[in-house]
């Protein structure tokens, strides 16, 4: 017998059994499956099978068959087997295709196939194609089990700047941003809530045991701060002049950037939120030619400053 | 600037079948084709994520299970004819299984990702979508995760966010306005939209460019103005979502730059294809190139927290950028 054929078996048995199934009555009703063995050898078997089944979540249960505890029989709990009715309208099925679709990611492929089983024939007229790149990645898995059980994990961890350090951290949450997966939580050497790039955690991240619960009104997204590729926060505004080719694209997304005006010239004058620092200097710089700062006579000389320096170089 | 200009990637995945996979789709895909009866098996194959021989090689083994004593009445009732799939006698396979743990945690990250993007016409869909999820699967399966992961918003929609998918879906040539950063110049092309995808924070497009004769994937931010042009096309099969989005050619420039730590951002932002630590805090990576303008863009804004170690010209074609730069401060 097929080794599938005789695992399909077993689930239907054990499904459609009312009482649960010592290993004896097993091999006696699945005798082509376990019965041309000796006992041991069959019983190997199915003990192998059976972590098959639970590996990919059938619930087998093994419980007493006698009040003194002296034999066992085998269950399935259909109330845990069976997925529950979910009412999708064909469009959250059709979203929930374009998230997942042929990106790599097998675990959410897999369940979306699982709740495609209760729509109706002719849902693939109405699926868009998939949407989102990305592969799984273990330590995100981690992370969301840490965070699903509210634990406390450790993991080594290396800033922006390279620094490594060990952490532990009671994982508050998860949070994306620009593509990024964030884990948010109390880093407990610094007694403070932070924010960790999943990319820069550089082994396997471990759980260590219970963690604690987050603040009340805790949102991740709030602890994710931006990359160092923009202009920073506010706390006095620049204004930046942008030649034709980029100004339509250069400050889309970027809060609090107002069009001042349009030259003659067709440059586009912006004013920009700036605080004094590397930031913005660096991200107009970014431009070359295509852009100049115009406004407040500080950042025009450092700016040029910097252009002589390495004009010097 | 994620760079851009990939060329076609050919990543499979597929090893040889055990058991338990196939045990698993099975349990999977029964139940539609239980509920759907009468389904064709090319359209149970592509929604399934299986070849077509692979779901009769299954379906045969479905056919020969059942109950015990396995009669003739016991068995499983599997009937393909004309390329359709009846089933029958599986009632207690006509519902899934239940999602396991890593599946709904997996379903529900991508999920959140995708609803954050901004301009996804499906978002609210989505969102509802999650939402029936987590009230069905419970805590027992998602734990705390759907109150505890969310999106901090990825930025504004591209202008032509709309045009690129419905011209994709449409299957419709666009004339495109592009910046092309990698030559930080702007471009005027027809192209063939053949997937609109996001990935890290950008909508991107992969399509057919007219001007390059090639493949191309273009960021959709980047497209200034993009006009149908009411010429079809046949989609050549470029994939979108899932590859790559650079691919070093060979006749790339291997640049090697030395980043301080104030820098070594640069090495979690941009493709490299070679990263050494040496040791005192600096980075030394190599950045595949098809073009030296964009690099010359960042090199001068990295200035002095990177330094060019090979090839030796790029230095004084960072010099030059910075003295067309100065020339604007009078």
């Amino acid at each position: 017998m097929h080794p599938l054929e005789r695992l399909v078996n077993l689930v239907a048995l054990l499904l459609e059994s009312r009482t649960p199934l010592t290993f004896d009555q097993i091999r006696s009703k699945l005798a082509e499956g376990y019965g041309h063995q000796d006992a041991s050898s069959a019983k190997r078997m199915f003990e192998r099978d059976k972590d098959v089944l639970r590996d990919i979540g059938v619930p087998i249960d093994v419980v007493s068959t006698d009040a003194w505890d002296v034999e066992h029989g085998y269950t399935i709990d259909k109330d845990r087997y069976y997925l529950p009715d979910i009412a999708f309208t064909p469009e959250e099925l059709s979203a929930l295709f374009v998230a997942v679709r042929s990106a790599g990611d097998v675990s959410a492929e897999e369940a979306v196939r699982k709740l495609l089983s209760g729509a109706d024939r002719g849902i693939l007229a109405g699926l868009g194609p998939p949407a989102l790149a990305g592969e799984a990645d273990p330590n995100l898995s981690r992370a969301a089990e840490a965070v699903a059980e509210g634990r406390r994990v450790r993991f080594a961890y290396r800033t922006s700047r390279g620094e490594r350090s060990d952490r532990t951290v009671d994982a508050f949450g998860l949070a994306v941003r620009g593509g990024h997966w964030y884990l948010v939580g109390l880093d407990l050497d610094r007694a403070e809530i932070r924010s960790f790039r999943l990319s820069r955690i550089s082994d396997d991240l471990k759980i260590a045991g219970e963690g604690t619960e987050p603040p009340d009104g805790f949102r991740a997204a709030e602890h994710v701060q931006a990359g160092p590729w923009g202009p920073g926060d506010a706390e006095t505004t620049a204004t930046v002049a942008f030649a034709p080719d980029v100004a339509w694209w250069a400050t889309r997304g970027i809060a609090g950037a107002d069009t001042v005006r349009t030259r003659e010239d067709g440059w586009v004058e912006v004013r920009l939120a700036w605080s004094p620092g590397e930031g913005l200097i660096s991200w107009i710089l970014s431009f070359g030619p295509d852009a100049e700062a115009t406004e407040p006579p500080e950042l025009r000389s450092e700016i040029l400053g910097r252009l002589e320096e390495i004009l010097a170089s | 600037m994620p760079p851009e200009g990939g060329r076609r990637s050919g990543a499979t995945r597929k090893a040889p079948e055990k058991a338990s996979e196939r045990l698993r789709r099975l349990l999977t895909v029964v139940p539609y084709l239980v509920r759907n009866q009468g389904t064709r098996v090319a359209e149970a194959a592509e929604l399934f994520g299986m070849s077509e021989s692979e779901l009769l090689a299954d379906l045969d083994l479905l056919f020969v299970s059942g109950l015990p004593p396995y009669g003739p009445g016991d068995l499983i009732d599997v009937d393909i004819q004309d390329g359709r799939i009846w089933i029958g006698m599986a009632d207690y396979f006509a519902r899934p299984l239940r999602l396991t743990r890593s599946e709904a945690l997996a379903i529900y990250l991508r999920g959140t990702v995708l609803a954050g993007a901004p301009g996804l016409e499906e978002a609210p869909a989505l969102a509802s979508a999650l939402g029936k999820l987590a009230d069905a699967l419970g805590p027992e399966t998602l734990g705390g995760l759907p109150e505890r992961v969310d999106s901090a918003g990825e930025g504004r929609t591209p202008d032509t966010l709309g045009e690129l998918r419905r011209a994709a879906a449409d299957r419709e040539r666009l004339r495109v306005e592009y910046y092309a950063a990698s030559g930080a110049e702007t471009t005027l092309r027809e192209i063939d939209p053949e997937e609109v995808f996001f990935a890290i924070g950008n909508w991107y497009v992969a399509a057919w460019d007219h001007r390059s004769n090639s493949e191309r994937l273009f960021r959709a931010d980047r497209i200034h103005a993009a006009a149908a042009t009411g010429k079809r096309f046949e989609p050549r099969g470029l994939r979108g979502a899932g590859r790559p989005l650079y691919t070093p050619a060979e006749d790339d420039v291997r640049v090697t730059v030395r980043l301080r730590p104030e820098a070594r951002w640069v090495a979690e932002y941009y493709e490299t294809s070679r990263e050494v630590e040496l040791g005192d805090g600096r980075l030394e990576v190599e950045l595949p190139a098809g073009r030296l303008e964009w690099l010359e863009r960042l090199l001068l804004r990295l200035w002095p927290d990177a330094e060019v170690v090979d090839p030796p010209g790029l230095h004084q074609r960072v010099r030059e950028l910075a003295g067309r730069t100065r020339e604007r401060y009078g």
